[in-house]
């Protein structure tokens, strides 16, 4: 028995360097590791508030790219749960009680709600009409926010939020942010790496290649895809509950249609389909938005054409890219390929 | 009362002259356009400056700031739209919003961001049943209508427009017939991008100018073709004229609310009658 | 005149063809016939450049035609009729032929004249819109429009599926008059329709050539056809 054990667990030398290879909880925590060391890394260069601010993001662009990566729908209206989680989390504090966790359930569970809901309708759609609808669902949020609901939301001003400590949990400390935002990321990740890996995680590619012929074998294709549109929605509405923890205030900005593009570039570039890509590419965003119109005056058009080089050149994103290299490096050391 | 039908028919002319092109380049290509309301913003900027050159001469320097519009809707064509076809939607989508970005900024670097006004260049007003009515909204509506009739004879009447029609019906079996489609289809492009440049040009004097204007039409325009139906003429038309309606009541009654019930139209229609591209 | 070697052909990753190798002389009326997904229209699309093959060959009096476009093979004299029947349905059956004549060059009194000899009764039909033909007047049509121009080789994807039998009659012998003046490769599962007019036959299944019978007495043995379909 124990010698059974032991060779289950050991895996072959040639295989030492394919993180695939070790078994899931190893793997999970290696995982771990190197997203939090490399969080750390950027931390001191840039700091802590805005590295806080970067994996928020990440955890968006992850909830994204569950939908366009992993069932290949494209929603350009993304925003609406990010907003929606930011103003539930924000309103819920501003007039029911300070506590954080609360709100951030709150938020969470609305924009999973609200995803539950318009669900329903929008994912009985594909192609364009899926990436218009959601559009047109994000303006009429935007707009529900800015003037009917002005009295509770303060339309273009939106409001501050001021969070009471919860025992331990001081969301005044921006130290504490920082680790609390990365447990979020973590767990986040740990849920969609086990959804994505899963039975059901296949079914969802399966569907995004071809979804006649999952239908034909019976499954409840619907069903499915409904499911990822709320997860999808619920981890976005978690971004925006932690986005008005993080800034201390909640405006329409965080409902803005246009602010799309930028979960779609994030997607892209780091490599649409994969949660690793997915941080890597929240990161590279972030980073060009937030250091390049300092260098270059006119960076939106530096963003175009990147976008243009990309779709034409560049499909797999950064980490597809690597990915490719490091399969390379494999194969010229003679090691056989594991399936990923 | 009959104000606001002016002005929703104003409205709906304009959407109009933008929407054609959306929705032909949509039936024929199979790509969303992102960049399409590029030329109505160019074609604007264009006659923002041509008119200050030519010192007032507004018919002049429209018709020419539509002309200057046309060769970059065909270097757009080109070099981008044409490499997108058979694409999955979602590269078309980025592509052709990349497109708009470089667009805009282009326009931004040019002009900067502050809004332009330009005033009505006719200015006069016409009587009618003792009301007046600006003559400049009511001759926008007529050239509606007049580019409705010409475009039905074109795709009637001439040959081109007939190879267009099959097309768009089955582009296969047009090409078993020896004739590049795909040649066509890049007239159509370039013929949609000059009407939205026309729609551009003629809504600038009683719009608000600045370098985002396209992506709000735009969005708007996507609701006419949805619900008009893509590559659909005579739909597209009816559509127009009534999401123009549909703003101008509402407005009425709701000034901000206006975009947003087009949104609600969209989103009602897209629920009962899915497309499936 | 028309010569396929080793024809490989894909859908993506799935192959519909392997290693089809047929051959057609001039004047010819060539067969094929096979279950359905045994990759006849697959064929025929890849003749017609709408399919590009993944290796093998396809020469058509003398040269390599396999790299071509579908606007280049119709230059060259080919014509493809599609296996759904699918007309302009939103143009007159005018402007139909005025379509068809528009690449060849051919005025269009000429075309028109060319259609209605082979099918007089369409005269009545000009002004009506393709769409609301029948499917038998729609694959005449079909056929009217191949004609036009100077069609060297038809490639025709089951002509007379679902339609009537006095109508497949009257395609049928038109198909009959065609014989001698251009060649063809026809698709078809109506094997009577094969015994009358076939001078060869090639059998498909599983995108293989099963068998190839180019004699008159094996055509006629449609009892042992059959058990391909």
């Amino acid at each position: 028995m124990k010698s059974e054990e032991s060779t289950l667990n050991k895996v072959p030398p040639s295989h030492a360097n394919d993180l695939n290879a070790y078994p899931m909880k190893e793997r999970g925590f290696i995982n771990f590791l190197v997203i939090t060391a490399g969080f750390l890394l950027i931390t001191p260069i840039l700091s802590v508030h805005r590295v806080t601010d970067f994996m928020i993001f990440c955890i968006f662009v992850m909830s994204f790219d569950l939908m366009y990566g992993y069932m290949g729908r494209l929603s350009f209206g993304h925003m609406l749960f990010l907003g929606t989680g930011a103003y539930c989390s924000g309103l819920f504090i501003r007039y029911i009680s300070g506590n954080p966790l609360l709100a951030i359930l709150m938020g969470t569970f609305m924009a999973g709600l609200l995803a539950m809901l318009i669900g329903l309708v929008i994912v009985r759609t594909t192609g364009a009409c899926f990436s218009l609808i959601n559009l047109a669902f994000n303006q009429i949020g935007f707009f529900l926010v800015l003037s009917p609901l002005r009295g509770i939301t303060r339309g273009e001003d939106g409001f501050g939020v001021r969070v009471s400590s919860f025992g331990f949990f001081n969301f005044a400390n921006t130290t504490f942010k920082f680790w609390f935002v990365l447990l979020c990321l973590l767990l986040v990740f740990y849920l969609l790496k086990r959804v994505t890996t899963s039975p059901y995680g296949i079914l969802i590619r399966s569907i995004k290649e071809d979804e006649t012929r999952v239908k034909f074998l019976g499954y409840n294709t619907f069903f499915y895809k409904w499911l990822t549109f709320v997860l999808a929605g619920g981890v976005g509405g978690l971004a925006g509950t932690l986005s008005a923890l993080n800034y201390n205030f909640v405006n329409p900005n965080m409902m803005d249609v246009h602010s799309n593009v930028g979960v779609v570039f994030a997607s892209l570039i780091g490599g649409a389909g994969n949660l690793y890509g997915a941080l890597v590419g929240g990161v590279v965003y972030m980073l060009i938005s937030n250091f390049l119109p300092i260098y270059i005056h006119r960076w939106e058009m530096f963003l175009g054409f990147s976008l243009l080089i990309i779709v034409f050149k560049f499909r797999k994103g950064v980490w597809g890219n690597i990915q490719d290299i490091w399969e390379y490096i494999q194969k010229r050391k003679g090691a056989p390929r594991l399936p990923a | 009362m009959l104000y606001t039908v002016l002005y929703g028919f104003t409205i709906g002319a304009i959407l109009y002259f933008i929407s054609i092109g959306l929705s032909l380049t949509f039936g024929t290509i199979r790509v969303i356009n992102f960049a399409h309301t590029l030329t109505y913003t160019m074609g604007v900027y264009a006659l923002i400056t041509l008119v200050a050159l030519f010192k007032g001469y507004f018919a002049l320097a429209a018709t020419l700031s539509i002309i200057l519009v046309i060769p970059i809707s065909y270097v757009i064509e080109r070099f981008i739209i044409r490499r997108l076809y058979g694409e999955s939607l979602d590269y078309t989508f980025i592509a052709t919003f990349a497109v708009s970005l470089i667009g805009v900024d282009t326009i931004k670097w040019i002009w900067g961001v502050n809004p332009y006004p330009l005033s009505d260049p006719i200015g006069t007003y016409l009587a009618i049943w003792g009301l007046t009515f600006p003559l400049y909204r009511v001759l926008i509506v007529l050239i509606a209508i007049l580019l409705f009739l010409a475009l039905n004879a074109f795709f009637k009447k001439t040959i081109v427009g007939k190879i267009v029609v099959a097309a768009l019906e089955d582009k296969d079996g047009v090409r078993c017939l020896g004739i590049n489609v795909d040649k066509y289809f890049s007239i159509v492009f370039v013929l949609g991008s000059a009407l939205a440049a026309l729609g551009g040009v003629l809504y600038a004097p009683i719009s608000s100018i600045h370098p985002y204007m396209g992506l709000s039409i735009l969005l708007l325009s996507f609701a006419v073709v949805i619900v008009g139906g893509m590559g659909n003429l005579k739909g597209t038309f009816l559509s127009a004229f009534a999401l123009g309606m549909v703003m101008a009541i509402t407005a009425r009654y709701w000034s901000q609310g206006a975009e947003t019930m087009v949104f609600i139209v969209m989103a009602i229609v897209l629920i009962f009658r899915p497309i499936d591209i | 005149m028309l010569e396929i070697k080793n024809l490989d052909v894909a859908y993506g990753h799935a192959k519909a063809l392997h290693d089809i190798s047929l051959k057609i002389e001039t004047g010819q009326m060539a067969f094929l016939i096979g279950r359905n997904g045994a990759g006849k229209t697959t064929l025929l699309k890849t003749i017609i450049g709408l399919l590009k093959p993944l290796k093998g060959s396809i020469t058509y009096q003398g040269n390599e035609i396999s790299s071509l476009s579908p606007e280049e093979h119709y230059l060259k004299g080919l014509r493809y009729v599609a296996q759904e029947k699918k007309v302009f349905g939103n143009l007159t059956v005018r402007e139909n032929i005025e379509i068809a004549a528009y690449a060849s060059g051919e005025p269009l009194e000429r075309a028109l004249d060319k259609v209605m000899s082979i099918y007089p009764k369409l005269k009545d039909f000009l002004k009506t819109k393709a769409g609301q033909l029948s499917g038998g007047q729609r694959q005449i049509l079909l056929v009217g429009r191949a004609l036009v121009g100077e069609p060297k080789l038809l490639l025709i994807d089951e002509p007379t599926q679902g339609l009537a039998a006095i109508v497949i009659e009257e395609i049928v012998s038109i198909l009959s008059g065609l014989r001698e003046k251009v060649s063809a490769v026809i698709v078809e599962q109506n094997l009577a329709m094969v015994n009358r007019l076939a001078d060869r036959i090639y059998i498909l299944k599983e995108g293989k050539v099963a068998r190839e019978t180019v004699e008159r007495s094996e055509i006629s043995d449609t009892r042992g056809l059959e058990e391909y379909l």
